[in-house]
């Protein structure tokens, strides 16, 4: 009994960590993603050129290689960053390019007679974006956010490379300690819980932005 | 009336790749006129309201509201003003466009509101009572609190309207605003637009409807191929068509 007790808060632990650096990603990456969708729909073909770059990369490569590049090759060239900040570093410019498409999907999908009525009632563009465009967005753009919002969820886990004792390698070093598998179905649960909360989450927000549609 | 000039447009050219949608277009609009704009679909009628306030630039030609240039010709190009000109003379016209556009995520009233206050900076207290009884006006002011997806199209082009209206324009302009409606919801549209006209206000419909260009415009412009046809004052227009092309159109129309 003491046994799967210490289990348990062992796991706690590890969940802490996990939901640390998921929340943390979150806060950075969805302001960052739409600064970045913003450029990336610039005239200026410089600005939009540079950040389809930046997008193809980040989409392009695995988040683990870039972990590891933000742990490893950084240090090389003088940049020093605790495993934490390297984390966060990795995944938040990682999840940013795709909140940042995701934001410019939306972005594109609304119509252009409400730049024109925006325009026509004599508003500014940070004025049409930031009271016409952007509100309409946020409804649209939730159901691929929360599809984002949960792969996060489950990628915090790759940075067991970085030796962080996030939830899942808590639980594989009780498995390979006791030859146990309880933690791995602890683990499971852990991260259904927290999908279920999330999903629960998206379900009332979508309620919210949606409440002037039919 | 008073006979002084609001609009006027000279010489307007404008083309779309190369493929030129205006040809040379000369226009004057008096203060409380209401010129109806008619013309086959593809004849630049819409493109022309377009032009006017700023949704399209133009090639070459001027374009004169209230006195003040919103665009000049020099050397055969459009010369436009700097940007504070330019936002004074869009702030002399209101637009209605054919699909609404009303702010989707705001009620009736905040649709109202949101320029007045946003853009003209005046403290909402202030812009409530102009816009209440510019719904009463319009017969919606029990729809205040609705949002926009909940009312008919007849009643969201009568709200995008008055959301216009709300920036206390001097002239408004119409760009087909029935044509996206079922002919059981046009009236309501068209009567708003009648009382308008009937208080003087300065009014350019692009329209598809000859009733109205009949009964309520003083003037019309028969467009086609980027050109203006014919115009004149809408009884002699509609009674005695000079133009075989005139003649043939408001014959089709009428069948």
């Amino acid at each position: 009994m003491h046994n799967i007790a210490n289990t348990f808060m062992l796991m706690l632990e590890g969940t802490q960590t996990t939901l640390q650096i998921f929340s943390i990603t979150l806060i950075l990456s969805i302001p960052l993603g739409l600064l970045i969708s913003l450029a990336r729909l610039s005239p200026l073909r410089l600005i939009s050129r540079l950040v389809e770059i930046y997008i193809w990369i980040m989409r392009g490569t695995p988040l683990m290689l870039q972990l590891l590049f933000v742990y490893f090759a950084l240090p090389m060239v003088g940049i020093k960053l605790s495993d934490l900040t390297a984390a966060l570093f990795a995944f938040t410019l990682n999840y940013a390019a795709y909140f940042a498409e995701i934001f410019r999907a939306g972005i594109q999908s609304i119509n252009r007679g409400q730049y024109e009525a925006a325009k026509t009632l004599g508003m500014s563009y940070p004025q049409t974006m930031q009271r016409i465009i952007l509100p309409q967005v946020i409804r649209r753009v939730l159901p691929p956010i929360s599809n984002e919002t949960i792969n996060l969820v489950k990628d915090t886990s790759l940075i067991y490379i970085l030796a962080m004792n996030d939830l899942l390698r808590v639980a594989r070093t009780i498995v390979q300690r006791e030859f146990d598998m309880t933690p791995f179905v602890i683990a499971a649960v852990f991260y259904l819980v927290m999908t279920f909360v999330l999903t629960w989450l998206f379900k009332l927000l979508e309620a919210h932005y949606g409440k002037y549609e039919v | 009336m008073e006979n002084d000039i609001i609009i006027q447009m000279k010489n307007i050219r404008k083309s779309f790749a190369g493929v030129p949608v205006l040809k040379g277009i000369d226009l004057t609009v008096k203060k409380s006129e209401v010129l109806a704009v008619i013309g086959p679909s593809g004849s630049g009628k819409s493109t022309l309201l377009r032009c006017l306030n700023n949704l399209e630039t133009i090639d070459d030609g001027s374009i004169q509201v209230k006195g003040d240039y919103l665009v000049q010709s020099r050397q055969g190009r459009a010369v436009y003003a700097d940007k504070d000109t330019q936002k004074k003379i869009l702030g002399y016209m209101g637009m209605v466009f054919q699909q609404f556009n009303l702010f989707p995520h705001m009620t009736v009233l905040d649709n109202l509101l949101e320029a007045p206050v946003h853009v003209k900076n005046m403290k909402k207290a202030e812009v409530l009572p102009v816009a209440e009884e510019l719904l009463r006006k319009i017969s919606l002011f029990d729809k205040k609190d609705a949002y926009p997806s909940r009312l008919s199209g007849g009643q969201q082009q009568r709200v995008a309207i008055a959301r216009a209206l709300c920036m206390a324009p001097d002239i408004m302009l119409f760009d087909e605003p029935t044509s996206a409606l079922d002919p059981e919801l046009t009236i309501g549209v068209l009567n708003t637009m009648r009382q308008l006209a009937q208080e003087h206000m300065t009014m350019i419909v692009v329209t598809h409807e000859m009733g109205f260009a009949h009964d309520v415009a003083n003037n019309v412009i028969f467009m086609a191929d980027g050109g203006i046809v014919e115009q004149g004052d809408s009884q002699q227009f509609f009674g005695n068509p000079k133009e075989e092309r005139t003649k043939l159109f408001l014959h089709s129309m009428l069948k």
